[in-house]
């Protein structure tokens, strides 16, 4: 009678290299759908919002102010623009390069044109974090401030625009930024099995270069309207707007209790 | 003027730890060859340029023909099948490398055993296993036949995902290839049993969402199947699933 011991079995050979699926392990997913919704929803919609605003710019100064100042006086503005703009803008930018610096481009060795937009949506994201960091802190939160002085909002993109370096930033992060968003909308429904077929999403990429295109098209017409077709404006063509609601102060008395008013 | 040698330069190595070293050889012209006839002719007289005694060249194959998905190798720097990779195409010299993002075990021969784990990972099956005769399994309609087909002429390769930008160590996403098989199975009548746990095991981390859509696995794929068309489609189920799990679980 054999009294060895059975063989123990092998032992699970160490895989090196890349891991195999982590099957019901983690959040990335959750993460990973967020990022991807965030940017057509809400920040793919601001983008538009905020182009065709721009767009005012070419009505000239007074016309651009009162966009800005309508936009002020949406209800709840301050909680809009953390809560669709500012909070989901920052998840999709750190999230973002969370993503750009784990992937290994290789156009190099493989140059075809779905690998060369997978590297152009890394590249064109990265440029608008950097440009999209300056631009909320210098147009937003230093200098004048727009919410209370919408008059003056002309004026402060015409100043920051005459520097030559400054509309260069400008014109490179206008493209960049719209070439991100339309192949974004791209890549969204492909993603999420919105376009499955190879014919489904060649057109549905003819419609998001469109897309682009034209909102491209209108952010640099903006910016000529701000730098060129309206030189010199004014440095504010609206009076101050008090922040809320402030009924008009300089009368003795409220139009209400006033006899006189009450008799007509 | 009819070239009479054939220039190669293969980078080895003999053990999984080892420091990789090139070789250079150079094979008498023979028309037609492909790489791994080439790699026949060094295992017949494994001597390089210099006139150096080594060792014939580790490499998987079986098949020879396209089918097995053994010799999946770097040529020219890209990601091909050797035995359908012909000389008399390739600029010279030709350069063989091990696929970069597995481990080599030596030479040209590398551990692919990720794949083997993920399919395994998303039951790439049909469950018919039982006690007793399950009886013929359900119809499959023609339609279904015709979605199912191109998908079920993956063989395991690897080149889709050595080829991936997001297949990496940082990432550890799971590839083409399973995903693909995880619609192969989906759609089986039968195998559509297990729907739910495959689409669930893709949403874990490494799962479809690490997907870039760089659309690199359908270029290089020998085998033509519509990987991104599969990628899409198993990202909606994915994403039904999970709104589903979420509410109705």
């Amino acid at each position: 009678m054999a009294t060895a011991a059975p063989p123990a079995p092998p032992a699970t050979p160490q895989l090196h290299g890349v891991q195999p699926l982590r099957a019901g392990e983690g959040n990335s997913y959750l993460w990973r759908k967020l990022h991807s919704l965030t940017g057509i929803v809400p920040i793919g919609a601001f983008l538009v919002e905020h182009i065709i605003s721009n767009f005012e710019t070419l009505n000239g100064p007074l016309a651009y102010a009162q966009q800005v100042k309508f936009l002020n006086s949406l209800p709840l503005v301050r909680i809009l623009e953390w809560g669709l703009i500012f909070i989901p803008l920052a998840f999709h930018a750190l999230y973002g390069l969370f993503i750009a610096v784990r992937g290994r481009s290789n156009v190099n060795v493989y140059p075809w044109a779905g690998n060369w937009m997978y590297l152009s949506q890394r590249v064109t994201g990265v440029i608008a974090f950097l440009y999209i960091i300056q631009h909320v802190w210098r147009q937003r939160f230093a200098g004048v401030s727009l919410p209370e002085n919408p008059g003056a909002a002309f004026h402060k993109v015409q100043v920051e625009l005459s520097n030559p370096w400054m509309l260069a930033i400008y014109v490179v992060a206008m493209i960049a930024t719209s070439w991100h968003f339309a192949y974004g909308i791209w890549l969204f429904a492909a993603k999420w099995g919105i376009t499955p077929g190879e014919k489904a999403r060649k057109k549905f990429g003819y419609v998001c270069g469109v897309v682009g295109t034209a909102l491209c098209l209108m952010g640099l017409a903006s910016i000529w309207a701000v730098v060129y077709k309206y030189p010199n404006a004014p440095e504010n063509v609206l009076p101050e707007q008090p922040a809320g609601v402030v009924l008009p102060a300089s009368q003795t008395s409220s139009p209400i209790s006033d006899p006189s008013f009450v008799q007509k | 003027m009819a070239q009479s040698t054939i220039k190669v330069e293969i980078k080895r190595q003999s053990s999984p730890g080892a420091a990789a070293v090139t070789e250079k050889f150079e094979i008498p012209y023979r028309p037609g060859m492909n790489i791994t006839s080439l790699l026949g002719e060094i295992a017949l007289n494994p001597v390089d340029v210099a006139g150096k005694a080594t060792t014939p060249v580790t490499y998987d194959s079986n098949c020879l023909e396209e089918i097995c998905g053994s010799c999946a190798m770097l040529i020219n720097g890209k990601a091909r099948m050797a035995c359908s990779a012909l000389v008399d195409k390739l600029e010279q010299p030709i350069t063989l490398a091990p696929l970069s993002k597995f481990p080599v075990v030596r030479d040209l021969a590398v551990d692919r055993s990720v794949l083997f784990e993920n399919l395994k990972k998303v039951k790439a099956w049909v469950p018919i296993d039982g006690t007793y005769d399950l009886g013929p399994g359900p119809k499959q309609a023609p339609q279904i036949q015709e979605q199912r087909y191109p998908l079920s002429n993956c063989i395991s390769c690897t080149i889709c995902m050595e080829v991936c930008p997001q297949f990496n160590d940082a990432t550890g996403f799971v590839g083409a290839a399973t995903i693909a098989q995880t619609k192969l199975f989906n759609m089986d009548p039968s195998g559509s049993v297990l729907k739910e746990e495959r689409l669930r095991a893709l949403a874990g981390d490494g799962g479809i969402q690490e997907c870039g859509f760089a659309q690199n696995c359908v270029q290089a794929c020998p085998k033509q199947l519509p990987l991104t068309e599969a990628i899409s489609d198993m990202g909606r189920d994915v994403f039904v699933q999970q709104v589903k799990d979420l509410f109705a679980r």
